[in-house]
């Protein structure tokens, strides 16, 4: 087909200055360099593999001891050999890592980094929902991240309902779509949430249950309930109709219709999926191990759990794990007794820790937020370091696959200039799959994606993100876009105002 | 083909000539010394149309008038005949969703109608063609149009109708073309809490929707297999209504723009083995090997996107021009990147069809009396010919709604629609004179 004369280019080339022409050539290497860069997407297969040697490193493998000047031989996204002088199979590239460190991909089990809505805050359950189709793949956060050196984040629904929506395990592979970016091994998890953020949503917002952490419990055991009862009446209807459709005769079955919502419920009891808990205080912290007791589930984690280090040997004992900020409290009620101690008290007590973001600006480098756990609570650099990498896979399911180096696991790496955990070294590589998808030598300035392109955003608009115009980190993250939905706009004006008066 | 039916027209014709030709025929039109312009580009200079009874008889440069014709226009040679316009899918004469709708007591449940669920709704029980909607339509050269209604996740039902002014109720062509389906949330968005307010409630619900559906149908079926001896199933209109797509029967007309939201359609398309045609679709092009491959069409919108401010010159809304010169590499890299997006978009058409993507025309979104102005922007921006345009106006809309045996053409054995411009259809100058809507001709 022919095209038209281009009548853009001819407006653009009229606004072409002096200056510009004479940077010409520059701009047009850099723009090749981008172009090449961003329109990688476009021929990268959804689960593109590559195959790397990383040279003379030191590699923390989380798993053992670290290994000085050591060889990791990755073949088609595998770790599939660590040692010394390694051969180089033909058509692997290599990364000479010498007085670098190779670590394993930081994981982040609590994110909203690209959820296009996070709260469907319309009923206190909502597990019929799932993060896995409100990606968005195209922030540029993303790639922000990946400077960070993680690999792997859990993208979660929001706290507004007790038992919240599904949450998508992610791989950080900038560029692809939707699909292209969900974990596929990984497990299913759900976020259920405990006190203030339910009651406040539902309880004084919609004027339904619950509006106490009693409510909170009474729905759990409401829904757990009912989608047992679901499970058993849906499964004898299927056996029937199974029967009536192979006799042709008889009398034919009453229809129970799937029910998505009791259908994950039900997977939950089962095990199928595992559940994520928003949480502060001990006591609901207790409370939702007694009724997981009474109804068999078992490995799940608490999410913020700033009181969990209160209750750290009876977590211990349950086998339930815990995610948790380093230090950041005080920004409602329940969240005022606090202690950046946690992460080390729990891990001193045998719980499988780890520390997360719930933030866009903090996920950059959760490697800092670690160390914290060093510099409050003396818990050893290997453990630190495991509370952002091997923690946090165990906690979504995925260790048998990322969380270490070893060989037979995914090759999610990142290779540092200094120790991880100090504040002078930087991230220079983050591999996925055995494929780079952040390396600071081509770090281009604008890494936006063509499809995040707008035609009509104001430059000078996208100098900052959205974290730098507050004092900080978000009020609460998880409770995006609803507050609206439980107060006034004075009262979330003051809401806010007494956040910042704690926090300064 | 065409052969037989004039023989026989003039057949049937003389057989009732004794009798009285008025009351017992139906009487001929004819437009004469006009130019035709067929929808694959042909032109005939001086040619005549004839038509009888909604239906095209001749078409050609020495067609010779009826005696019995009833009504012949002499265009002088300057007229322009085109196939009637159809609009793949619009909302005219459709009532307004309500604005502040009602905290529902229970957000979860708050029953389907407050929901945006109204699948059950028939555009043709709702169309009011009072006042001039439909006449301001016509005057922009479309004769027939898919008319569904404005709402939410799914709105109803959408009908075909010749349009006809006021009158345009009665003429029904087509009943229940499909289903409109909209990732849109319930009304009033977030505050009014009315699940589902967010992309992945209106994905869940509509599973909810279709297993519950799915339920029902079964009951129905068992209880007639039992002769009524089983507890009779609840009956419920919106789900009956959705038989047809549970049942792979019918068109989803599904709005979207993104990409994104393609991805998410494909998701359900993946459990539901829907009839999906795109409408809208601003940013599709990114898609189009997937559209291609299976085959799924587009009633693409003919809107341009917006310009950059920087972008802007003295032909568009100066208010908004930004003549600042770019102050740093990274900003001139930034303004490549726009023009880049804005062309990428402008063209989204452009490259649905060089990738074979089958495209039509939804009016969507726009006012009747821009909707020239935009065809004239995707002629200059949108990289697309005359020809082109016209194509995607006629032929591949009746193609995706599956009328191209009737509607698209000015061939003998079509449909009499067409529309009449005092000059070329995409000159600045160009305005509609009259149309022909199924036979019936309004003049302007």
């Amino acid at each position: 087909m022919n095209f038209k004369p281009n009548i853009l280019s001819q407006k653009m080339n009229r606004r072409d200055s002096n200056f510009l022409k004479t940077i010409k050539s520059v701009v047009s290497l850099f723009g090749l360099m981008i172009a090449f860069m961003v329109s990688q997407p476009d021929w990268v297969a959804a689960q593109e593999t590559g195959s790397v040697l990383i040279e003379n490193g030191t590699v923390i493998t989380i798993a053992g001891e670290n290994l000085a000047n050591t060889d990791v031989l990755v073949e088609d996204g595998i770790i599939t050999e660590i040692g010394e002088n390694l051969d180089v199979p033909r058509g692997v590239d290599r990364i000479d890592a010498t007085d670098k460190f190779v670590m394993p991909g930081i994981i982040d089990a609590h994110s909203h980094l690209n959820g296009v809505d996070v709260n469907e805050a319309t009923a206190p359950a909502t597990p019929q929902v799932t993060m896995k189709e409100s990606i968005d793949p195209n922030n540029v956060s993303i790639y922000a991240a990946l400077a960070g050196g993680i690999t792997s984040i859990n993208l979660m629904h929001g706290s507004a309902n007790v038992i919240g929506g599904r949450n998508a395990t992610l791989k950080l592979r900038y560029g692809q779509d939707q699909q292209g970016l969900i974990f596929e091994d990984a497990p299913q998890t759900v976020k259920f949430a405990l006190g203030e953020n339910p009651m406040r949503v539902h309880g004084e917002g919609s004027g339904i249950h619950p509006s106490t952490r009693m409510g909170v419990e009474m729905v759990i055991r409401e829904y757990f309930d009912a989608a047992i009862d679901y499970r058993r009446n849906r499964t004898e209807y299927l056996d029937a109709r199974e029967e009536y459709n192979q006799a042709g005769e008889g009398t034919p079955p009453i229809p129970v219709a799937k029910n998505l919502r009791l259908e994950v419920i039900a997977d939950i009891i089962d095990g199928n999926i595992l559940v994520h808990c928003h949480s502060y205080r001990a006591d609901e912290i207790l409370m939702l191990t007694r009724i997981f007791d009474d109804y068999g589930v078992e490995n799940y984690t608490f999410q913020h759990a700033n009181e969990a280090f209160k209750v750290a040997p009876e977590l211990a004992e349950q086998g339930a794990h815990a995610s948790v900020f380093a230090d950041w409290w005080a920004y409602k009620f329940e969240v005022y007794y606090s202690t950046a101690y946690n992460a080390s008290i729990l891990n001193e007590n045998g719980v499988v820790v780890s520390i997360n973001s719930d933030d866009d600006e903090l996920i950059r480098h959760l490697n800092h937020e670690a160390a914290k756990t060093i510099r409050y609570g003396n818990t050893s650099e290997n453990d630190a370091l495991r509370m952002i990498t091997l923690n946090p896979a165990i906690q979504l399911g995925i260790d048998e696959y990322v969380g270490s180096i070893e060989e037979g696991k995914h090759a999610d790496i990142t290779i540092w200039n200094g120790h991880p955990l100090s504040v002078y070294s930087v991230n220079e590589k983050t591999i996925i799959d055995g494929v780079v998808y952040f390396d600071r030598e081509n770090d281009a300035d604008d890494m936006r994606l063509d499809r995040a392109v707008s035609a009509t955003e104001n430059y000078k608009d996208t100098q900052s993100r959205a974290y730098q115009h507050s004092d900080g980190r978000d009020a609460d993250a998880c409770m995006q876009d609803v507050f609206i939905l439980f107060d006034s706009h004075e009262n979330r004006q003051a809401f806010h105002q007494e956040f910042h008066n704690h926090t300064k | 083909m065409k052969t037989i039916s004039y023989i026989s027209a003039v057949l049937i014709f003389s057989i009732l000539l004794p009798n009285s030709i008025l009351a017992q025929s139906p009487p001929a039109y004819a437009l004469e010394n006009v130019t035709i312009h067929h929808s694959d580009g042909n032109l005939i200079e001086s040619g005549t149309i004839i038509w009888r009874d909604g239906v095209i008889v001749t078409v050609g440069s020495d067609a010779e008038i009826p005696f019995d014709a009833y009504s012949v226009i002499d265009g002088g040679d300057s007229l322009h005949v085109y196939p009637g316009f159809i609009d793949g899918l619009g909302t005219w004469g459709s009532p307004e969703p309500p604005e502040n709708p009602e905290q529902p007591d229970d957000p979860g449940n708050p029953g389907y109608d407050r929901a945006g669920i109204q699948p059950d709704r028939s555009a043709s029980d709702h169309l009011n063609a009072s006042g001039s909607t439909i006449t301001d339509v016509m005057k922009t050269g479309i004769t027939t149009a898919n008319l569904g209604l404005k709402g939410y996740m799914l709105a109803g039902q959408s009908d075909l109708f010749f349009l006809n002014g006021e009158e345009t109720p009665d003429f029904l062509f087509k009943e229940s073309t499909g289903y409109q389906f909209a990732f849109k949330g319930s009304a009033g968005g977030w505050g009014s809490r009315a699940y589902p307010t967010t992309t992945m409630g209106v994905m869940a619900q509509f599973r909810q929707l279709m297993y519950d559906a799915e339920a029902l149908q079964d009951h129905i079926q068992y209880f007639a297999d039992a002769d009524g001896t089983i507890q009779p199933p609840k009956r419920e209109e919106v789900l009956e209504s959705l038989f047809p797509i549970l049942n792979g029967v019918a068109n989803l007309f599904a709005s979207l723009d993104s990409p994104e939201n393609f991805e998410r359609l494909m998701i359900l398309d993946e459990e539901f083995d829907l009839d999906v045609i795109i409408v809208s679709g601003k940013s599709i092009h990114f898609k189009f090997s997937e559209l291609n491959e299976m085959d799924i069409p587009v009633l693409a919108s003919i809107e341009l996107p917006k310009k950059p401010d920087w972008m802007k010159d003295d032909d568009d809304d100066s208010e908004d021009e930004d003549p600042r010169e770019p102050e740093s590499k990274e900003e001139e890299r930034y303004r490549e990147r726009q023009a880049e997006a804005y062309k990428a978009a402008a063209e989204n058409i452009r490259t649905l069809l060089d990738e074979g993507v089958t495209v039509g025309f939804t009016s969507i979104g726009l006012e009747a009396d821009k909707l020239h102005e935009h065809l004239r922007g995707l002629k200059k921006e949108g990289g697309l010919t005359d020809d082109e345009i016209l194509q995607l106006l006629t032929i591949n809309t009746a193609e995706i709604l599956d009328i191209s045996q009737t509607l698209g053409q000015l061939e003998p054995g079509f449909n009499a629609s067409f529309a009449v411009f005092n000059s070329p259809f995409l000159e600045e100058k160009a305005a509609v004179k009259m149309i022909i809507s199924n036979g019936v001709i309004h003049e302007f």
